[in-house]
């Protein structure tokens, strides 16, 4: 690896957004992404993840701003909506970018 | 990361897993039945009746059937919104090609397309089913919509060489897009049961 690359990877790698990152809150957010609003229960389905391990990673978006939750009624039935702010659209499309850059700057 | 984040994919399963109850197949089946019912007893509100009361119960199948199995989704409305924007343009346009073709009637001279029209009218109509049924796999990103546009096709085109009453062919189309809906609802809920909600509360494995 000449010392150019290694200058790129390092000025790109840190911009990687950890949230982000990890692959099963990776995985919600590119769902959450194509959609407008979804529930647990049809991510669930998507992602393939658990019921808790779901719960846990969107604690942490909504936590940072990423995901907004809303609970509401149904047909008299509680309800909990899913969606990607704006915050989490922008983030997830710097995530993509910066992988993209990551993966280009290295060498063949 | 091993796998590729691919955004269409992703895309095209959200909408394809919402879609594949068969509701959509069932309701398109009804309509084109309640089309066939208006003709053979010729009563015009019985099919406008069926198909007004099928739309309902595919809203009300859609919440008890659907949603507790898969879950609640709202897709994006650009595409359901330009479908409507084209299919409103195209209806308007109807209009006034059919007003235009009944003044010059009322005036003596039928127009040479009319005429194209009515001796083709199973090419017509064959040809305007099947592109609601592509519009409708556009919108909704379902790929067996583009299956039942061919099918009307492959009904329709021959239609127009043999001799037998129009509705048959309606009733040919709806009763097998009826029993594909069947099946696919079929094979939805065995899919999707409706108790399969995991509440372990396995923790997550973060970083």
């Amino acid at each position: 690896m000449t010392n150019k690359a290694n200058g790129n990877e390092a000025t790109t790698i840190p911009k990687i957004d950890r949230l982000v990152h990890e692959p099963a809150r990776l995985t919600i957010i590119a769902h959450l992404y194509v959609v407008e609003s979804a529930d647990f229960l049809f991510l669930q389905r998507q992602t393939g993840l658990t019921w808790g391990n779901l719960s846990s990673h969107i604690s942490k978006l909504e936590a940072a701003g990423y995901v907004e939750v809303t609970k509401e009624f149904v047909d008299k039935k509680p309800h909990t909506a899913l969606k990607l702010t704006n915050k989490g659209r922008s983030a997830f499309k710097e995530y993509r970018q910066n992988m993209k850059q990551v993966f280009e700057d290295l060498p063949k | 990361m091993n796998e590729k984040i691919n955004l269409e994919e992703i895309r095209r399963k959200a909408y394809t897993s919402y879609h594949q109850d068969g509701l959509i197949d069932i309701l398109a089946a009804c309509s084109i039945l309640s089309f066939a019912a208006w003709i053979i007893l010729d009563m015009i509100w019985l099919g406008w009746m069926s198909f007004v009361i099928s739309t309902s119960i595919y809203a009300a199948a859609k919440r008890a059937l659907t949603i507790p199995r898969i879950g609640f989704v709202k897709f994006p409305q650009q595409r359901t919104r330009g479908m409507l924007t084209a299919l409103v343009a195209l209806g308007a346009l109807s209009s006034v090609l059919g007003l235009i073709a009944f003044m010059q009637v009322e005036g003596g001279t039928t127009p040479t397309w009319l005429l194209l029209a009515i001796e083709y009218y199973m090419i017509v109509i064959g040809v305007s089913i099947a592109a609601l049924f592509s519009a409708a796999g556009y919108t909704f990103r379902t790929n067996r919509m583009y299956a039942y546009a061919l099918l009307t096709l492959i009904i329709f085109v021959p239609g127009h060489f043999l001799n037998f009453p129009f509705y048959y062919y309606l009733l040919l189309l709806g009763t097998l897009i009826l029993l594909l809906g069947i099946a696919q609802m079929t094979r939805f809920v065995r899919r999707y049961p409706r108790s399969a909600i995991d509440t372990t509360g396995e923790s997550g494995n973060d970083q």
